[in-house]
């Protein structure tokens, strides 16, 4: 177990290490985030949506930042057959798989930590009175968001469709995820504090399923 | 080659001593179409095996199958005398692969693809090992360079150091002398003659026929997914070979 977790933590590193020399992914996602919250932005007139509204917002810009995350992360595996290196140690797949995940929602937060200021500036969000509740949220919805995309980028990877088949996949399976944290983050937004135990719920679910079945599921799609 | 193999083997072929690889009746099929048909390999701990074949004959999907990195549709891998399960960890670790591709990530150094591979398979001194693995190749001054600024012979012989860098009993090439100029070609000759004078097994995937009768001592030759040669490579002549290959 603790040898699975410094394998997985290796791989993440790993991965990490790769994007603080190459910089490929995250000027690349950064970019796309803020240019779709700024043209949506730009594109309600200058009107301050209402919390929802805004929230989905920047759901739109994470979704479409975070496929582009898993794809390129994945991509560094499939150039040279370097996944083939990765498949041929002495290692569970699922380690694998976990280390990919680690260094997907490593990214993801550092993207939306980009993201989410820009839409502060755009929407006037008033986070301040619940960052921590906020920070939970998102950290949930990240790491359930990532958990299905890591699985599919694996397996679009070995495709030629790549890009848009795996926006197909992974958006519609994580609106639940989407509908959930929407829900959680537009009432901090609004201030409201009574607690929304349902879409909580979901999100917890969704954590849990999506984790142990892409998990259970990487070492049956993952193709060298 | 003391510096390669960390515990040099001692090529015995006792009866005793299980084979470093056996396949029985073993096949693979994708989509419905054979790529492998009923291959049945024993290959001694210690042996230089060439593979050959023309394109399509099946050679990378049987090395990619013994190399555990996909299953077989039927039939059995044993390596050193136990079969391999689809999740054959304790096998890998016997196991290196040289592939087409460098399995190298080109925005780390050599030395950090080396020491990454090493701490996967659980070496403990990973950096002292991936350093006496570049000096080996001759790349130890390449060290800290980015693999993607190494010429393709460069890359070569780093890919071959990650191969090497857990030290296997059973190596495994594929056509490692492709896009290779003829100073690299020789070099890795002999690295690999060395390997097998060090009691290592390999199995050498080539195009070349000649270059495989020289380098080797048992020829196997696939021709559609089939065995159709397995030979001394003493016994055997470039152009017997290739009108086999050639039967349609």
């Amino acid at each position: 177990m603790i040898r699975a977790a410094k394998q997985s933590l290796l791989i993440a590193a790993k991965d990490l290490r790769i994007e603080s020399r190459s910089r490929q992914t995250i000027s690349l996602v950064v970019v796309l985030g803020i240019l779709i919250v700024t043209v949506l932005g730009l594109g309600l007139g200058g009107q301050r949506p209402d919390g929802p509204a805004a929230t989905a917002v920047l759901w739109v810009a994470y979704l479409f930042s975070g496929v582009l995350c898993f794809e390129k992360t994945m991509a560094v595996e499939r150039q040279d057959g370097a996944l083939a290196g990765l498949l041929l140690a002495p290692l569970d797949r699922g380690v694998i798989y976990l280390g990919k995940l680690l260094s997907n929602v490593v990214l993801m937060f550092a993207v939306a930590g980009v993201i989410t200021p820009v839409g502060i500036l755009f929407f006037g969000f008033d986070l301040s009175k619940a960052p921590l509740g906020f920070l939970a949220i998102m950290g949930m919805s990240m790491l359930g968001f990532a958990a299905v995309g890591t699985l599919f980028a694996a397996m679009v990877s070995s495709s030629r469709l790549q890009g848009g088949l795996l926006a197909m996949v992974v958006f519609p399976i994580t609106l639940p995820l989407v509908i959930a944290s929407t829900q959680l983050t537009s009432r901090l937004y609004q201030g409201d504090e009574t607690w929304n135990g349902s879409a909580f719920a979901v999100l917890v679910a969704f954590d849990a399923i999506f984790l142990v079945v892409s998990w259970l599921a990487f070492e049956w799609v993952i193709e060298p | 080659m003391s510096t390669l193999a960390t515990q040099p083997g001692t090529a015995s072929t006792a009866p005793q001593t299980p084979a470093a690889l056996q396949t029985i009746s073993l096949q693979k099929r994708i989509d419905d179409r054979p790529i492998l048909r009923d291959i049945n390999l024993t290959v001694a701990p210690g042996q230089y095996v060439a593979l050959l074949g023309a394109n399509g004959a099946g050679k990378s999907t049987l090395l990619k199958i013994l190399a555990t990195l996909i299953p077989p549709s039927d039939g059995r891998l044993m390596l050193f005398g136990e079969t391999v399960g689809w999740d054959g960890w304790a096998a890998r670790r016997r196991i290196g692969l040289i592939g087409h591709q460098s399995m190298l990530y080109r925005d780390l150094s050599a030395l950090e693809n080396l020491i990454f591979f090493g701490k996967l398979y659980g070496i403990a001194s990973s950096a002292a090992r991936a350093v006496t693995l570049l000096k080996a190749v001759d790349l130890f001054d390449r060290a800290d360079d980015p693999v993607k600024s190494l010429s393709r012979g460069m890359m070569q012989r780093v890919a071959i150091a990650r191969a090497l860098v857990h030290d296997p009993e059973l190596l495994l090439a594929d056509e490692p002398f492709d896009g290779l100029d003829a100073p690299s070609c020789r070099a890795l000759e002999k690295l690999l003659a060395q390997l097998q004078q060090a009691g290592k097994t390999v199995v050498l995937a080539n195009h070349d026929i000649d270059q495989s009768l020289r380098l080797s001592q048992r020829t196997v030759v696939l021709r559609k997914g089939r065995v159709v040669i397995d030979q001394p490579s003493q016994e055997l002549t470039p152009p017997a070979i290739l009108k086999e290959m050639e039967r349609a």
